[in-house]
C-alpha cells in the first residue's frame, strides 16, 4: 500500500460525547459494515461495554473511502473517555497521525476533552475538532467554540460541525481526514519497526499482537524480533481489522493490523515494544510507551479457602486479556489465602470484580482498597507498599509518602466555591482558575491521590448536580502524616480492617469506622467491643451487645417449606461471613473501611 | 439408595375463616366474607375427592383461620364431609382450632359427637391491654368461661398464648401463664410475636407506630415459660409446645418428625411421596382453581434425599429429645456424623448442643439460639 493514500487517526473525547457512535457512521458510510450487520456502537462489542455503554478498550479498523478517484485506506482508533482507561487514549495516539477531537455541542470542553487534547497535542498529532451532537435540541454552539479556543488554543474556523448520531458533516469528516492528516512518512524499502500498540489473547490462535508498521513490511514467513525483550518469532499471518480481523498479505510502513506469530503467552508481549526483522534488525527501537499505572489496590480472598486455586486460574485467565491489572499471593491473619490485585481506577477494579463473580462463581471477601504508598526508612531504604498491614508497626520509619494528584475541574462557576471546600477539607494545594467563558470555569488542584480516587467523582458530581468533570494525573510521591488505623475486634487486631490516614483525620475516621463496623456485625451470643487504634493508643471504641435470643417459636402448621426457606435465608446472610476467632465478620465489613460518606 | 415413603396417616384440613383478620395474622384466610362459606364446602368436597378413596388416618387437624367460625349448620356440613373420606383409626386424634367466643355448647356438642377429641383454644393472653393490642374479640372472662364448658367435654385440650407482644410487662406474661395452668388444660403452645411482611403489625412497626418488646424482655418472657411450666408439670417437648403427660399433639409430631400428610383447603401445606406442596394462598385463586379443575397447588418441592435428611434433623432439633443417630439412618438413609460433623463440634463448643452418644440435642441455653443452630445445618 502506497502511504500517500494511508491517514491513520484516533477518534478522542471527554467519556460520552460520541466517539464510538461517529465512529458507526464512519464504518456505515465507509461500506465496511452493511446497514443490516449495524448495530449501535458497534466496536464497544466486550459484554461489559455493552452491559455499561462506555468503551473501555480502543479499537482499530481499517476503512476504505473513495476520494478524488483514489481509494484511501483511513485506520481509525476509537479510544475510551473514561479516566480509568487514559492509558488506552496514549497508546493509541503513538500509532496516529492525526486526531478526531470530539465535543458535544451542548455539553462543551469538559475534562477529559482538555486532557486527550493535550495527549494529542504533546504527541505531535494534527488535531480536526468536531463540534459534535449538533442535532441536539438545544446546543450552546458560541460558547462552545468560544471554549475551544480559550482552553485548547484551536482555532475555530477549524471546526467540523457533526452528529455522528443523526449521519450529519460526515463528508466534511472524511474530506479533512484526507486533507488535514499527513500520510504516514515512512520507508517501505527500511529495515522493519513495527509498534506494538496492544495485543491480545485467542484461545485457539495464542497471542495477537496488534501493530503500527511505522517502517518497512511485515508479512508470513518473516522472521520477526522483539527488539526489548529480544525474542525470536515466525510470522504465520497478518491481518488487518475491518472491523473483524481479515487476513492480509503484508502489512507495510504506515498500516496498522495484526500480527500471529506462535506466541502462547500474552506475558511475552510487551505493549510499547517494537518488532523488526530478526535478519535486518533496525538500529533503533521505536520510543514505545511507560506500562500503565495501578493506582488502587485491594485484597481478593476466597471465602472457602479449598476455593484458592481456583481464584489464582480465574485472575490468570482474566490478566490475559488485560495486562493492566496486577495480582500477587498474599496472606492475612484474617483472612487466609489471597491475592493483593492492582486496577487502574475504580470502575476498572468494579469490572475485573464484576467479571470474577460472574465467570468463576466464587464468593469473594474483598478488602477496601488503597492507593500504593511510599516508606522512606532510617536506613535510606525506599519501600513501597500496597497493603496498610505491610506497614512496619513502629520505628525505622523516617518519612511516609503518599502519591499526588494534580487534579483539574471544569465546572459551573457558580459551583467553585464548594469545590474549594472541598479540596481543602482534603487536604488539597490551590493551583490556578482559568475561565472558560462567563459561566464556566477550570480549576486546578494538587491532592493526595487517596483523597480523590474514591469518591471525588461522585462527590464532585453531587456538588455540581453533574455539570462539572475532573481529570487527574500523578505526579510523585510526597511526605505526609500518615498514620496506621488499626481494627481491634473483641481484642484482636484485624489485618485486613487496617487503613492508612492523615494523623489529622485519625480520630473521626477511627470513630466513624467503629459505629459502621457494629452496623455490619451482627449480634453474637457474646459482647464484641470494637476499637481503633494507633499503635497501642485506643482512640475509638463501640460495643455490640450479646444477641439474647434467636428462636422461631411460632408454628406455621404444616408448611414445612415456609419454615425452611426462613431458615435459608438466614443461612444465605451467613454465607459471607469470615470467621475470625470467635467472630463472625460479614464481607460487606470489609469495604465499610472505605465508604467516606459524610463522615 | 431407594426411599419407599409410607402413605400419609395423617390429614390437616385449613378452613380460611373469621371474624376479623387480628392485626398480627398472616394465616390464610378471609374475614368478613361469610358467604363464601358454602361455596369454600363445595370446592372442599371436590378437592377431597382427589382421594378417590377414604383414608385410614391417626390424626386429623382442623385449622384456620377459625374452624367454629362456621356456623352449626356449616359446622355439620363439613364435619359429615369429612367423615365420608376419613376413616378415624383406633386410638385417633381428631383436633380442632377454635376461637373462645362464640364458642357456644351446641358447637362444643356437635363436635364431640362427630368424634373431635382434642381441641386448641386461642387464648393467647389473660390482660385486657395485650388481647386489645392483639384485636381479639374475647376477655379473660371468656376464656374461662369457654375452657371450662370444653373441659366437661374434651379433656385433651390446649391454649394457645403468644408473647412478646408490644407493652406486653413480663409481669403480665406470667400472670397469663399462671391463669392458663390454673384452667388444667393438656397441653400449652407459647409463640412469640413475630412481625410478618404484609401484615398491620408489620407496617406499624415499619412506620415506627410500634416498638418491639427489646430483645432481654422477649428471652425472659420465653424462659418465663420455660421455668413455670414444667414446674406445674408440663414438659417442653417442642421449642413452643408444653404438655402434661399424654398431651402432646400427636399430629404436630408428625409434621417434627418429618411424616407424610394429606392437606386440604386454601394455603394447606401436604407433604406425599417426598413432595412438599402449599395450596394456593388466595381463598378465591383456590376456589377458583378447584372449580375449573385445575391444580390448586401455589407451590411445591421435590426434595432430593440429602435435602429431605437435613430437613428432618432440623425439624427434630426443635424436640426434646432432639435427634437420634438410629432413628435419623433409619429414617433418612443418612448417617447422622456424615452430614453434620462440623457443626456438631461447633454447637457443642458453643456449649448450644448436646452429645449423648446416642443423638443430639439442644442445651437449656440452645433453645433460645435454637435457630442460630439449626442454620448450621441445613
Ligand atoms: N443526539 C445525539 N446523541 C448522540 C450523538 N452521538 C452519540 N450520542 C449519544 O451519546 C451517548 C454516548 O455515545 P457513545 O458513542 O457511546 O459515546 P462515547 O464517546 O463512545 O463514550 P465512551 O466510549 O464511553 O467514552 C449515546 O447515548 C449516544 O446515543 C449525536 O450525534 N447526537
Ligand atoms: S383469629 Fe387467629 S386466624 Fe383468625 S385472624 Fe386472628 S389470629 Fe388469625
Ligand atoms: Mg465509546
Amino acid at each position: 500500500m502506497n502511504p500517500r493514500f494511508i491517514r491513520n487517526f484516533s477518534i478522542v473525547a471527554h467519556i460520552d460525547h460520541g466517539k464510538s457512535t461517529l465512529a458507526d457512521q464512519l464504518l456505515l458510510k465507509t461500506g465496511t459494515i452493511t446497514a443490516r450487520e449495524f448495530r449501535d456502537q458497534i466496536l464497544d462489542d466486550l459484554d461489559v461495554e455493552r452491559e455499561r455503554g462506555i468503551t473501555v478498550k480502543a479499537r482499530a479498523v481499517a476503512i476504505h473511502y473513495r476520494h478524488q478517484g483514489e481509494v484511501y485506506e483511513l485506520n481509525l482508533v476509537d479510544t475510551p473517555g473514561h479516566v480509568d482507561f487514559h492509558y488506552e487514549v496514549s497508546r493509541s495516539l503513538a500509532a496516529c497521525e492525526g486526531a478526531l477531537l470530539l465535543v458535544d455541542a451542548f455539553q462543551g470542553v469538559q475534562a477529559q476533552t482538555v486532557a486527550n487534547a493535550y495527549a494529542a497535542i504533546n504527541a505531535n498529532l494534527v488535531i480536526i475538532p468536531c463540534l459534535n451532537k449538533i442535532d441536539l435540541p438545544v446546543t450552546r454552539t458560541e460558547e462552545v467554540l468560544d471554549e475551544i479556543e480559550t482552553v485548547l488554543g484551536l482555532d475555530r474556523r477549524d471546526v467540523l460541525r457533526v452528529s455522528g448520531k443523526a449521519g450529519l458533516g460526515i463528508d466534511d469528516v472524511f474530506l479533512a481526514l484526507i486533507e488535514r492528516i499527513p500520510p504516514p512518512h515512512g520507508e517501505v524499502d527500511a529495515p522493519l519497526r513495527a509498534l506494538v500498540f496492544d495485543s491480545k489473547y485467542d484461545n485457539f490462535r495464542g497471542v495477537l499482537i496488534y501493530v503500527r508498521v511505522m517502517e518497512g513490511a511485515i508479512e508470513p514467513g518473516l522472521k520477526i524480533r522483539f527488539m526489548k525483550t529480544g525474542t525470536q518469532h515466525e510470522v504465520l499471518e497478518v491481518g488487518q481489522f475491518r472491523p473483524n480481523n481479515v487476513k492480509c498479505d503484508r502489512l507495510t510502513a504506515g498500516q496498522v493490523g495484526y500480527v500471529i506469530a506462535g506466541i502462547k503467552q500474552l506475558g511475552n508481549v510487551h505493549v510499547g515494544d517494537t518488532v523488526t526483522s530478526a535478519l535486518r534488525p533496525a538500529a533503533q527501537p521505536l520510543p514505545g510507551y511507560h506500562p500503565p499505572q495501578q493506582m488502587v489496590f485491594c485484597g481478593m480472598y476466597p471465602i472457602e479457602a479449598t476455593d484458592f486455586e481456583k481464584l489464582r486460574e480465574e485472575l490468570q485467565k482474566l490478566s490475559l486479556n488485560d495486562a493492566s491489572f496486577s495480582y500477587t499471593p498474599e496472606t492475612s491473619d484474617a483472612l487466609g489465602f489471597g491475592f493483593r490485585c492492582g486496577f487502574l481506577g475504580m470502575l476498572h477494579m468494579e469490572i475485573i470484580q464484576q467479571r470474577l463473580e460472574k465467570e468463576a462463581q466464587i464468593d469473594l471477601i474483598q478488602t477496601a482498597p488503597n492507593v500504593t504508598y511510599e516508606l522512606l526508612m532510617l536506613d535510606g531504604q525506599v519501600l513501597r507498599v500496597d497493603n496498610p498491614q505491610d506497614v512496619p508497626a513502629s520505628g525505622g520509619l523516617k518519612e511516609f509518602r503518599e502519591p499526588v494528584v494534580r487534579v483539574n475541574f471544569i465546572l459551573p462557576a457558580e459551583c467553585i466555591g464548594p469545590i474549594m471546600q472541598l479540596c481543602e477539607d482534603r487536604r488539597g494545594v490551590y493551583k490556578s482558575t482559568e475561565f472558560l467563558g462567563p459561566t464556566r470555569a477550570q480549576i486546578v488542584y494538587e491532592l493526595p491521590l487517596a483523597e480523590v480516587i474514591y469518591d471525588m467523582h461522585d462527590k464532585l458530581k453531587s456538588v455540581t448536580r453533574g455539570y462539572g468533570t475532573m481529570d487527574y494525573e500523578i505526579i510523585g510521591f510526597r511526605a505526609a502524616d500518615l498514620v496506621k488505623l488499626d481494627i481491634l475486634v473483641k481484642g484482636n487486631k484485624v489485618d485486613a480492617l487496617a487503613t492508612i490516614v492523615h494523623r489529622s483525620q485519625a480520630e473521626r475516621r477511627g470513630r466513624n469506622l467503629c459505629k459502621r463496623l457494629k452496623g455490619e456485625i451482627s449480634k453474637h451470643q457474646f459482647e464484641i467491643a470494637l476499637q481503633a487504634a494507633i499503635g497501642s493508643r485506643i482512640i475509638a471504641r463501640e460495643t455490640i451487645s450479646a444477641m439474647r435470643k434467636n428462636v422461631t417459636a411460632k408454628c406455621y402448621g404444616g408448611d414445612i417449606t415456609r419454615k425452611r426457606k426462613l431458615w435459608a435465608k438466614q443461612r444465605e446472610g451467613k454465607k459471607r461471613l469470615k470467621q475470625f476467632g470467635e467472630v463472625e465478620i460479614p464481607q460487606k465489613a470489609f469495604l465499610s473501611v472505605l465508604e467516606t460518606g459524610d463522615d | 439408595m431407594t426411599t419407599t415413603f409410607p402413605e400419609p396417616r395423617a390429614a390437616y384440613i385449613h378452613v380460611p375463616f373469621c371474624a376479623h383478620r387480628c392485626g398480627y395474622c398472616d394465616f390464610t384466610l378471609v374475614a368478613g366474607k361469610d358467604h363464601l362459606i358454602g361455596e369454600y364446602l363445595n370446592a372442599l368436597d371436590r378437592e377431597l375427592q382427589t382421594l378417590q378413596t377414604p383414608r385410614e388416618i391417626d390424626t386429623l387437624f382442623l385449622g384456620g383461620g377459625t374452624p367454629t367460625h362456621l356456623s352449626t349448620s356449616e359446622l355439620q356440613r363439613l364435619l359429615v364431609l369429612l367423615s365420608r373420606w376419613f376413616i378415624l383409626a383406633p386410638g385417633y386424634e381428631f383436633s380442632v382450632e377454635a376461637n373462645p367466643a362464640g364458642f357456644d355448647d351446641d358447637k362444643i356438642k356437635l363436635l364431640t359427637h362427630h368424634g373431635v377429641n382434642r381441641v386448641s383454644l386461642g387464648a393467647q393472653a389473660f390482660d385486657l391491654q395485650t388481647l386489645r393490642l392483639l384485636e381479639r374479640d374475647h376477655i379473660a372472662e371468656t376464656i374461662v368461661d369457654a375452657a371450662t364448658r370444653v373441659r366437661r367435654r374434651i379433656a385433651n385440650f390446649s391454649l394457645d398464648l403468644i408473647f412478646g407482644v408490644p407493652h406486653q410487662t413480663l409481669a403480665a406474661w406470667r400472670e397469663t401463664l399462671r391463669r392458663s395452668i390454673e384452667l388444667q388444660p393438656a397441653h400449652i403452645s407459647t409463640y412469640g410475636l413475630t412481625y410478618e411482611k404484609g401484615t398491620a403489625f408489620w407496617s406499624r412497626r415499619h412506620h415506627g407506630v410500634v416498638n418491639p418488646l427489646t430483645d432481654d424482655v422477649e428471652r425472659a418472657m420465653y424462659a418465663a415459660a420455660m421455668d413455670e411450666l414444667p414446674a406445674a408439670g408440663f414438659d417442653q417437648y417442642e421449642l413452643s409446645n408444653f404438655a402434661r403427660p399424654g398431651g402432646c399433639c400427636r399430629h404436630n409430631r408428625v409434621y417434627w418428625a418429618g411424616g407424610p400428610y394429606f392437606g386440604f383447603g386454601p394455603g394447606a401445606a401436604r407433604y406425599i411421596g417426598g413432595r412438599r406442596e402449599t395450596n394456593h394462598r388466595s381463598v378465591t385463586t383456590w376456589l377458583h382453581r378447584v372449580f375449573t379443575g385445575r391444580s390448586p397447588i401455589g407451590e411445591a418441592e421435590q426434595l432430593a434425599p440429602e435435602d429431605r435428611a437435613r430437613e428432618a434433623l432440623v425439624l427434630g432439633l426443635r424436640r426434646a429429645e432432639g435427634v437420634s443417630r438410629r432413628d435419623f439412618l433409619k429414617l433418612t438413609g443418612y448417617v447422622l456424623d456424615d452430614l453434620a460433623t462440623p457443626a456438631i463440634r461447633r454447637h457443642v463448643a458453643t456449649g448450644l448442643l448436646e452429645d449423648t452418644e446416642t443423638g443430639i440435642r439442644l442445651t437449656h441455653k440452645g433453645k433460645f439460639f435454637a435457630d442460630s443452630v439449626i442454620i448450621d445445618f441445613l
